[in-house]
C-alpha cells in the first residue's frame, strides 16, 4: 500500500488545448469518425419522422400520456435502483461486510440478466397464476389473487432490480479510486460515519452516481422487453405497434424522435448537475481504505445485502433453473448451441474492446476541446443509447445496405449497432473517472515534454484502469444481451444467444429457453468474474 | 493498451471467417413461421436437393419491415409469413416476385394471391379455447357472438393486434358483418372486460392455467396447450348453416423480388407443396393442410370446417379501417 501524499480539494479547471498538430489532427479525425458512426442513423430518423407530416395515428393526447408514463416509469425505476445500489456499494467497498468479495461479484450479475428474462421469471413467480398465488391459495384455501406483477409498479420493480448494477459498478469503482484519507480525516475530526458519508463521500461520488443513474434512466427509457411483457404502455411499445402492426415507419420515427428529444432534455439536466461543482484528489495513488468496522451492525447489513442480491440474482436464476428440467436435457441443449455462444462472445467482445478504446480517446480529447464541442460530441453519443433497438436496426439496414453493403452482409453491422447503442457507457464511465484526476498531474507531465499520447498511456490510462475494466465489462454485458437490433441486423444463419432465447420463448419451448438464458447469463458473467479475480490478485 | 490491441486482433481474426458469406448457392429464407415447424422441412429439402439453406427466423411483421428496408439490395430469397394480409401489402409495394408452382392449382383460391405472388402452405383456424375446469360441458359457447353474454364478464382473453391473426379475425368480422355490427359486437366484448394480451402464447397459457375461462386464438394453440397437460377444450365456432363460420388464416410463402437465388426459392415452394413437404410441415405444429389429399390425423381436415368467406385482398383493403375501429374502442389493441 502506498502512503497518500498531501491532499487538497480543488475545483477542476479546463485544460489548455492540446498542443502539436499531430494531436490536433488525431482529435479531429476522432470527432469525424464518431460523427460518421452516430449521426447518420439520427439524421435518417429525423428525416423519416418529418415524412409523417401530420401526426397520423399519433394524437397529441396519446403523446402526452405516453410521455408521462414513460418518464415516471424511468424516474421511479432509477430511484429504486439508487436505493438498491448505493448502500450496497458503500458496504462492499468500505466496510467489513461478511462475504464482501462474493457480494461485490454477485451484485453485477443482474446486469447479465436481460430485463426481459427478469420480467419473465417474475411473471412466473408473481403473475396472476404464478407460483406465489398458487402456493398461497392452496395454503389458505381460498383461491385469490394475492400478487399481480403486471402493470406500472411491476415495471418499476423489475427495471430497478436489473439496472441498479449500473450505479453499483461505477460508484464502487469510484469509491475505490477516491482517496480514503479525506474520509478518515473527517472521521478523526468527530464526524459520525453517516455524516462522513453524507458530507464527504457523497459529494466525491457525485459524478459516478450521476453517470450510473443516467445509464439506468436511459436504459429504462429505451427498454422494450420488460414493459411489453409487464403490459405497461410506454414509448417503445407504442413504437413497436406502429412498426409491426400498422407498418407505419413515419409514425414510429416520429415517436422515436420524441423519445430522443426527451433524452436530450435529460442529458442537458445531467450536464447542469454535473458541472455545478466538482472535486479532484491531487495524488495519483489511491490506497485502499481501512474497512469500517460495522460491529453489531455487521449481520443486519449482511441481511440487507442478501435481500438485494436475493431479489435480483437468486430469484430469477432459481426460476430459470426450475424450468430447465433434467441435467441430461440441459447438456443436450448446450451441445447443440456451441456456435451461438461463439457468435455472441465474438461480437460482444469486439464491441466492448472498441468501445473502451474509443471511450478512452474521446474522454481524453474531451478534456482538451472547448466545452461546447465536447458537450455536442458526448451528447450525440449518448443519444444513440436512447434510440429504441428496433428503430435503430431498421435505419441501419437502410443506410448500411445502401452505402456499405459489404459491412451489412456480415456480423460487423452488429458491432456497429452495439457501438452506437453502448459507446456512451464507456465514455460516461471513463469521463467520470478522469474527472477525479487533477489536471495538474497531466500538466506536470506535459511540462516535462511528454506527448499527449504518452500522457494518456503512461499516466491517465493506468490511473483509471479499474474503470477501464469496469466499462469493458459494462459494454460487453450490454452487447451480449442486446436483442431488438440484433434480431433485425444479424446475417441469416448468424444467431446470438439472446436471439435463441427469443426464438425458443416465442415457440413456447420454455425448457430450451431457460437453458439458453442460463447460458447467456453464465457467459455474460464469466469475463466479469475473471476480471474481479485478477484484480483481487493485483494482476491488473 | 497492448493487451487490448491483442484481444482486438484475436477477436477480429476470429470474426471474419465466421460471418457467412453472401454466396449465390445458399438459399436465404426469412421465416415468420416457428423454427420448430420450418426447420424439419428445410432439412428434408436440403437432403433431397442438396441446396444449402440459411434460415433467419423472426416475427412475421419484423421480417416484412426488413424486406422493405432491404429493397435496394435484397438479402433474402424466400419469405414465409404467418398471415396473408402482410404479403398483400408487400405485393402492393412491388416487393414480391410472382411464382405459380404446378401444385398451386390444388390450393383453394382464397389461399393464394390473385397476382400470383404468394401461395398458402398450411392453415390455422380461429377457435374458442376454453378451460374445462371453469366451463361445464353444457355451457360451452358454440358461437363467438355468445361471448357478449354477461355471464362471461371478466373471463375472456384475446391477443392484441400485434398478433396479425387477431387483426385478420377482426377485419373478417368488419368485411362480412359490416362496421356497425362489428363495432357493437366488440363493444359488447369490452363491456364484458375482454382482456387484451400481448400474444397468443399468453392466451393459451392464461386459459390453460385458469386465469381466463375462454380465449379467442388459433387452432394449433389448442394442441400446444394439450401437450403441456393443460385442461382445455376447443370449439370451431359458428359452424351452423348460414353462420359466420370461422376464419382460416394461411401460412404463406413468396419469392422476394430481386432475390439472389430465385431458382432455389422456387424449388423450395414446389417442395413445400409436395405431399412429402406438406406432411412434414403440417404435422410439426398441428396445422391444417390446404391440399385435399394430405391430412394430419388429429386435426380436422379443411373441408370439415365452415370458413368465413372473405378474400385476402379484401382483408388487406379493410385492415387500416379495422385498426382504427379497434384502437378507438380500446388503446390496448
Amino acid at each position: 500500500m502506498t502512503q497518500a501524499g498531501p491532499l487538497t480539494l480543488t475545483p477542476s479547471t479546463p485544460l489548455a488545448p492540446a498542443s502539436g498538430w499531430l494531436a490536433q489532427i488525431g482529435a479531429f479525425l476522432l470527432l469525424v469518425g464518431v460523427g460518421l458512426l452516430v449521426l447518420p442513423p439520427l439524421l435518417s430518423l429525423a428525416a423519416a419522422a418529418l415524412k409523417a407530416g401530420e401526426l397520423g395515428a399519433v394524437t397529441i393526447g396519446s403523446l402526452v400520456g405516453l410521455a408521462a408514463t414513460t418518464l415516471s416509469l424511468a424516474t421511479l425505476a432509477t430511484t429504486w435502483a439508487m436505493l438498491l445500489a448505493l448502500p450496497l456499494a458503500w458496504l462492499v467497498v468500505r466496510t467489513d461486510l461478511p462475504f464482501r468479495t462474493l457480494c461485490r461479484w454477485l451484485a453485477v450479475i443482474p446486469l447479465a440478466i436481460p430485463s426481459y428474462i427478469g420480467a419473465m421469471s417474475y411473471i412466473a413467480l408473481l403473475g396472476p397464476v404464478g407460483s406465489v398465488n398458487t402456493w398461497l391459495s392452496t395454503l389458505i384455501g381460498a383461491p385469490q389473487q394475492w400478487a399481480n406483477i403486471y402493470g406500472f409498479w411491476g415495471g418499476v420493480f423489475v427495471l430497478g432490480l436489473f439496472t441498479y448494477p449500473f450505479i453499483f459498478l461505477l460508484v464502487s469503482a469510484a469509491l475505490e479510486a477516491t482517496n480514503p484519507s479525506v474520509e478518515e480525516t473527517a472521521r478523526s475530526l468527530g464526524e459520525s460515519p453517516l455524516g462522513v458519508f453524507r458530507r464527504v463521500t457523497l459529494p466525491m461520488l457525485r459524478p459516478s452516481i450521476l453517470a450510473g443513474g443516467l445509464l439506468a434512466f436511459l436504459y429504462a427509457l429505451s427498454d422494450f422487453g420488460s414493459p411489453s411483457l409487464l403490459r405497461v404502455q410506454v414509448f417503445t411499445t407504442a413504437i413497436y405497434h406502429q412498426l409491426n402492426t400498422r407498418f407505419d415507419q413515419a409514425a414510429a420515427s416520429l415517436l422515436s424522435l420524441v423519445l430522443v428529444l426527451i433524452t436530450i432534455a435529460v442529458l442537458g439536466g445531467q450536464q447542469m448537475l454535473l458541472h455545478r461543482r466538482s472535486y479532484v484528489t491531487i495524488t495519483g495513488t489511491a490506497r485502499l481504505a481501512r474497512p469500517l468496522h460495522l460491529g453489531r451492525w455487521r449481520w443486519p447489513a449482511a441481511l440487507l445485502a442478501g435481500a438485494v442480491l436475493g431479489l435480483s440474482v437468486f430469484v430469477p436464476l432459481g426460476v430459470l433453473l426450475a424450468q430447465t428440467g433434467s441435467v441430461g436435457h440441459f447438456l443436450e441443449v448446450v451441445r447443440e448451441q456451441g456456435d451461438y455462444i461463439k457468435n455472441s462472445l465474438m461480437v460482444a467482445g469486439l464491441a466492448a474492446t472498441l468501445a473502451v478504446i474509443l471511450g478512452l480517446l474521446i474522454a481524453f480529447t474531451a478534456r482538451h476541446t472547448p466545452p461546447r464541442i465536447d458537450a455536442l460530441q458526448s451528447g450525440t453519443i449518448q443519444i444513440g443509447y436512447a434510440i429504441p433497438g428496433t428503430v435503430l436496426g431498421l435505419s441501419l439496414i437502410l443506410l448500411y445496405n445502401t452505402y456499405v453493403p459489404w459491412v451489412y452482409g456480415t456480423a460487423g453491422v452488429l458491432v456497429v449497432a452495439y457501438l452506437i447503442r453502448f459507446l456512451t457507457q464507456s465514455v460516461q464511465g471513463v469521463d467520470a473517472a478522469l474527472a477525479g484526476i487533477n489536471p495538474h498531474l497531466e500538466e506536470a507531465a506535459r511540462s516535462l515534454a511528454a506527448s499527449p499520447w504518452r500522457v494518456l498511456r503512461r499516466i491517465l490510462a493506468p490511473l483509471v484502469r479499474p474503470t477501464l475494466f469496469a466499462v469493458w465489462a459494462l459494454v460487453f454485458i450490454s452487447a451480449m444481451k442486446e436483442l431488438d437490433a440484433t434480431l433485425l441486423l444479424r446475417p441469416a444463419g448468424f444467431d446470438t444467444l439472446p436471439v435463441r432465447v427469443y426464438v425458443h420463448t416465442v415457440e413456447a419451448e420454455y425448457t430450451r429457453a431457460a437453458v439458453m438464458a442460463l447460458l447467456l447469463i453464465a457467459f455474460t458473467a464469466l469475463p466479469w468474474m475473471v476480471v474481479t479475480r485478477l484484480r483481487e490478485k493485483k494482476l491488473v | 493498451m497492448v493487451v487490448l490491441a491483442g484481444v482486438l486482433f484475436a477477436v477480429v481474426a476470429g470474426l471474419l471467417p465466421a460471418s457467412p458469406a453472401a454466396s449465390a448457392d445458399r438459399l436465404v429464407i426469412y421465416s415468420g413461421r416457428k423454427e420448430k415447424a420450418i426447420k424439419p422441412v428445410v432439412e428434408a429439402f436440403t437432403k433431397q436437393t442438396g441446396i444449402q439453406v440459411d434460415l433467419k427466423v423472426g416475427k412475421t411483421s419484423g421480417l416484412a419491415n426488413e424486406i422493405r428496408m432491404e429493397k435496394a439490395r435484397p438479402r433474402g430469397d424466400l419469405y414465409i409469413s404467418t398471415e396473408s394480409g402482410i404479403v398483400e401489402i408487400l405485393t402492393k409495394e412491388g416487393l414480391l416476385e410472382p411464382y405459380q408452382s404446378a401444385a398451386t392449382k390444388a390450393v383453394p383460391e382464397d389461399f393464394r394471391s390473385a397476382a400470383g405472388t404468394w401461395t398458402g402452405i398450411s392453415g390455422r383456424a380461429r377457435i374458442i379455447l376454453y378451460n374445462k375446469n371453469l366451463v361445464p360441458e353444457k355451457e360451452v359457447p358454440k358461437s363467438i357472438f355468445e361471448l357478449t353474454n354477461p355471464k362471461w364478464k371478466g373471463r375472456l382473453a384475446i391477443a392484441g393486434t400485434r398478433e396479425r391473426t387477431t387483426l385478420a379475425w377482426a377485419t373478417a368480422l368488419v368485411a362480412v358483418k359490416g362496421e356497425t355490427f362489428a363495432r357493437d359486437y366488440l363493444k359488447g366484448l369490452h363491456a364484458n372486460d375482454l382482456k387484451i394480451l400481448t400474444d397468443n402464447t399468453e392466451v393459451w397459457q392464461g386459459v390453460g392455467r385458469g386465469e381466463f375461462a375462454i380465449g379467442l386464438t388459433n387452432s394449433p394453440n389448442y394442441y400446444l396447450a394439450r401437450q403441456n397437460n393443460l385442461p382445455v377444450g376447443v370449439v370451431y365456432p359458428d359452424q351452423d348453416a348460414g353462420g359466420f363460420g370461422t376464419p382460416v388464416n394461411p401460412n404463406v410463402v413468396a419469392v422476394i423480388k430481386g432475390a439472389a437465388n430465385p431458382e432455389a426459392a422456387r424449388k423450395l415452394i414446389d417442395f413445400l407443396l409436395s405431399p412429402e413437404g406438406q406432411r412434414v410441415l403440417v404435422t410439426q405444429d398441428y396445422e391444417i393442410s390446404l391440399i385435399a389429399d394430405v391430412n394430419s390425423s388429429e386435426v380436422p381436415p379443411l373441408q370439415s370446417i365452415k370458413r368465413t368467406a372473405v378474400t385476402a385482398q379484401r382483408l388487406a383493403d379493410l385492415e387500416e379501417e379495422t385498426l382504427k375501429l379497434l384502437t378507438s374502442l380500446n388503446p390496448n389493441w
